[in-house]
């Protein structure tokens, strides 16, 4: 339990989630990748590290070629982080889409709920219509 | 606003600025790879015993470190002209705010009401109040309405200006004798603010922009007040 500071003495911070976010520095895979922050960086080099691991130690267990297996992991390493990347981000852009829609629309409904405009009402009008 | 000793982006506030940073992302990460390989082969080379003095021709190489890096200029290109082609799509806008720089402050004339016009001056250092932003603030705001596309013609008085607001993904050089135009659009509600992003005389770093987005209907109330 912190003590009551005293008068002469600067008051410390409480830590919070929220307080400490701002004076934590991102971790930046080689200085430039931020892979906290950025959609998709974290799996994308995760599941290309697996890849790499698995293609070339597959590689070294199948031809016991040390330079070429490590050859094999970097190109592993590179090939699938690119997939992960495109698919995760090509999900993640599709999310936004569906969730900007879904937001407009419940604020459609919100507003012209009752009235001439009711999108709801349209529809059914065509439904009976038909 | 940014936060203390941040070097990425800004939160987007506007679509044109959401697609900028997925596409600094993007960008991010074919950099982010071609380092590593280029680390890779750094260390290979400096590992080798393996020397070769007499190459005459490589083709299979040259045509791999030909092929490759333009097809990553490719994949690089492609996004990035989507989103300078979308920048420059004009939509019909619901205001246009005039932004003049002079030195060393922004004047704003909203031309769509009458005698609406104001100069936004920093605010200085001992009239900020607790929670206010030191050199960001300003006497008056610019008021806008959100969830519009608002057009804004950028010129100056004097020297080169540049209004630019990081949230909003616009940054268009204040230049005299010329209008430039740029279209701005804020999905919420907020306070964005933005400096003066082209060098123009000593007080260059004392001329904030601050843009106050909020509901159409209270930017109604705001344009009224101004009148009396």
């Amino acid at each position: 339990m912190a003590a009551v500071p005293e008068p002469d003495e600067p008051a410390k911070r409480k830590g919070s989630c929220t307080s400490l976010r701002s004076y934590w520095k991102p971790f930046k895979l080689l200085g430039i990748l931020d892979v906290e922050n950025i959609p998709c960086a974290r799996d994308s080099i995760l599941y290309g590290s697996l890849g790499s691991v698995v293609a070339g130690f597959g590689h070294f267990l199948l031809t016991s070629r040390i330079r070429r297996s490590c050859d094999v992991g970097v190109g592993g390493f590179i090939l699938v982080t690119l997939g992960c990347w495109f698919h995760c981000r090509y999900n993640y852009a599709k999310q936004k889409i569906q969730q900007r829609i879904t937001r407009q629309g419940m604020k459609n409904k919100l507003l012209y709920e009752g009235t001439h405009l009711d999108p709801e009402r349209k529809q059914n009008n065509g439904n009976s219509s038909n | 606003m940014a936060a203390p000793a941040q070097l990425g982006l800004q939160n987007a506030a506007s679509p044109i600025m959401e697609e900028l940073i997925a596409f600094h992302d993007h960008a991010l990460m074919i950099i982010f790879l071609i380092s590593s390989l280029v680390l890779y082969i750094i260390s290979l080379m400096l590992t080798t015993k393996l020397t070769h003095t007499s190459t005459m021709n490589a083709q299979e190489i040259e045509m791999i470190w030909t092929i490759l890096p333009a097809m990553i200029l490719i994949m690089i290109a492609l996004p990035s002209l989507r989103i300078l082609y979308m920048t420059d799509e004009f939509n019909k806008p619901y205001l246009t705010l005039k932004a003049i720089g002079h030195q060393w402050y922004w004047s704003y004339e909203y031309s769509d009401y009458e005698d609406l016009a104001f100069d936004s001056y920093i605010m200085p250092t001992y009239f900020l109040e607790p929670g206010e932003f030191r050199l960001l603030e300003v006497d008056n705001r610019t008021t806008l309405p959100m969830e519009a596309d608002i057009r804004v013609l950028i010129s100056s008085q004097d020297v080169l200006h540049s209004w630019a607001v990081p949230s909003l993904g616009v940054k268009t050089d204040a230049i005299p004798g010329r209008l430039n135009q740029a279209m701005v659009a804020s999905m919420r509600p907020g306070l964005y603010y933005g400096q003066c992003s082209e060098i123009c005389g000593s007080n260059h770093s004392f001329m904030p922009i601050v843009l106050e987005f909020i509901y159409f209907q209270d930017f109604e109330v705001w344009a009224s007040y101004l009148y009396i």
